[in-house]
């Protein structure tokens, strides 16, 4: 460690240095770089430093009243003791008013009504009752969180695009997002008879959280070959 | 220089620097029911979201404490992302795979994007000054906490019993000691790229 120069660095930021050195210890930042670089990360060090210690009080307090107002937002008592019947009676049926009242302008389409995978039958292809049989009874009666881990072991032993596309419909049934988008995107790169099905799924998915941008956007991107295109082309003219 | 326009949202980061209860409770209202929603429906629970929530405001505070916290955006789509973001490393992290991630940054503008960037540079280098400030002694880290914290070196001196002139050169060392190990860092990264 170079103890002189970070001396020096202190002084300097204190004004301790006398006139001549000081000149001469600002023609050194315009001539080393390393020397300027050095005296730049031992300056925001000091920032840090400050910032860390300056105000532990305050931060300490920050962080006490922040968790208690989290705890009362994520983990609220329920607030209902006390009220009279009547008041759920009245709160009832204003929520039956604002139903009734949105209900006709609720424009947007729904998952569930594009909602229907086919039936799977990979039968004759797995053992009587190995995982794939499995897979494919919890499938059939949608039952998907118990197919999933049915799934998994199947393509842990090898993947096929007609496993890993039930799977992802497990998955986005489940609402598992993340992991359903990423089989879909696999299958949708690659160049198997289940490539337009993930496409159209993965818009699905993005119908399912709401997000009708990303939804219509992948939709536009399905061939027009695709053999179930009167859905798409249906669910395109609903989200316009 | 370029005059930067705020955003009159920079009234909830003034409102988080202050500690001011109002606003917290506003912004949890707010801005983080869309947070949960989201962390919920990629493979996380209420916890996670919970805990990303607090990392962001702590982050958020920290940042707006060093003064260097100036919204030119909306509030909202600069807090949805970070929280996202942060929820999808922690994702990638715990669930170890590679999962793909494909982001729709499609409505967000470009001052929320520079300054999100800004604010996890922040985080960044936060983090690694908190990791190279462990590695310090104890010695170090008393002294240093006390030079932050007290007004003046010769009170410094003063509690630890020992010279004014040994405060001094020490606090130094150990800045320096940090400064290297920092610029060490910095160094390999810049290697990386």
């Amino acid at each position: 460690m170079n103890e002189e120069r970070y001396i020096l660095f202190d002084q300097y930021l204190e004004g301790e240095l006398a006139v001549e050195e000081k000149n001469d210890f600002e023609k050194q930042l315009t001539e080393d770089a390393q020397f300027a670089s050095e005296f730049e990360t031992f300056k925001s060090v000091q920032l840090q430093l400050q910032n860390k210690f300056g105000f532990e009080e305050e931060r300490e307090a920050f962080k006490e009243n922040l968790n208690q107002i989290a705890e009362e937002y994520f983990n609220k008592k329920p607030k209902v003791i006390g009220l009279k019947p009547w008041y759920f009676a009245a709160a009832a049926s204003v929520a039956v008013l604002f139903g009734l009242f949105f209900f006709n302008y609720n424009q947007y389409p729904a998952f569930a009504d594009y909602n229907h995978p086919e039936q799977a039958s990979f039968a004759e292809r797995g053992s009587e009752d190995g995982p794939l049989k499995n897979a494919e009874k919890e499938f059939n009666a949608k039952r998907y969180s118990l197919a999933i881990p049915h799934f998994e072991a199947v393509l842990a032993k090898g993947k096929t695009p007609e496993i890993q596309f039930y799977y992802g419909v497990s998955l986005l049934e489940e609402s598992h997002y993340l992991k359903a988008e990423a089989v879909f995107d696999e299958l949708k790169t690659g160049n198997s008879v289940y490539k337009e099905k993930a496409t159209w799924y993965l818009a699905l998915s993005k119908l399912k959280q709401r997000d009708y941008e990303g939804c219509k956007k992948i939709l536009q991107g399905i061939s027009e070959d695709y053999e179930d295109y009167d859905e798409v082309q249906l669910l395109l003219d609903e989200l316009d | 220089m370029e005059k930067i326009k705020i955003h009159h949202d920079q009234m909830y980061i003034d409102g988080l620097a202050a500690n001011d209860s109002v606003i917290i409770e506003s912004i949890y209202k707010k801005f983080v029911p869309k947070v949960v929603f989201f962390v919920l429906n990629n493979s996380g629970d209420r916890d996670q979201a919970q805990d990303i929530v607090q990392e962001v405001m702590i982050l958020l505070y920290n940042q707006a404490k060093a003064g260097t916290l100036k919204l030119t955006c909306p509030f909202d789509a600069y807090f949805f992302l970070l929280c996202k973001r942060k929820w999808l490393n922690e994702f990638k992290k715990i669930s170890n795979k590679g999962v793909t991630i494909h982001e729709d940054v499609v409505s967000i503008n470009e001052s929320a994007l520079e300054l999100i960037a800004q604010t996890e540079e922040f985080d960044e280098k936060q983090q690694l000054f908190d990791t190279m400030f462990q590695k310090l002694g104890d010695k170090c880290q008393e002294l240093l906490k006390l030079s932050f914290s007290v007004k003046s070196m010769e009170e410094v001196a003063e509690k630890l019993n020992v010279t004014y002139g040994y405060v001094r050169k020490k606090k130094s060392l150990c800045i320096g000691q940090l400064t290297q190990w920092i610029q060490e860092a910095k160094n390999f990264n810049s290697l990386k790229k």
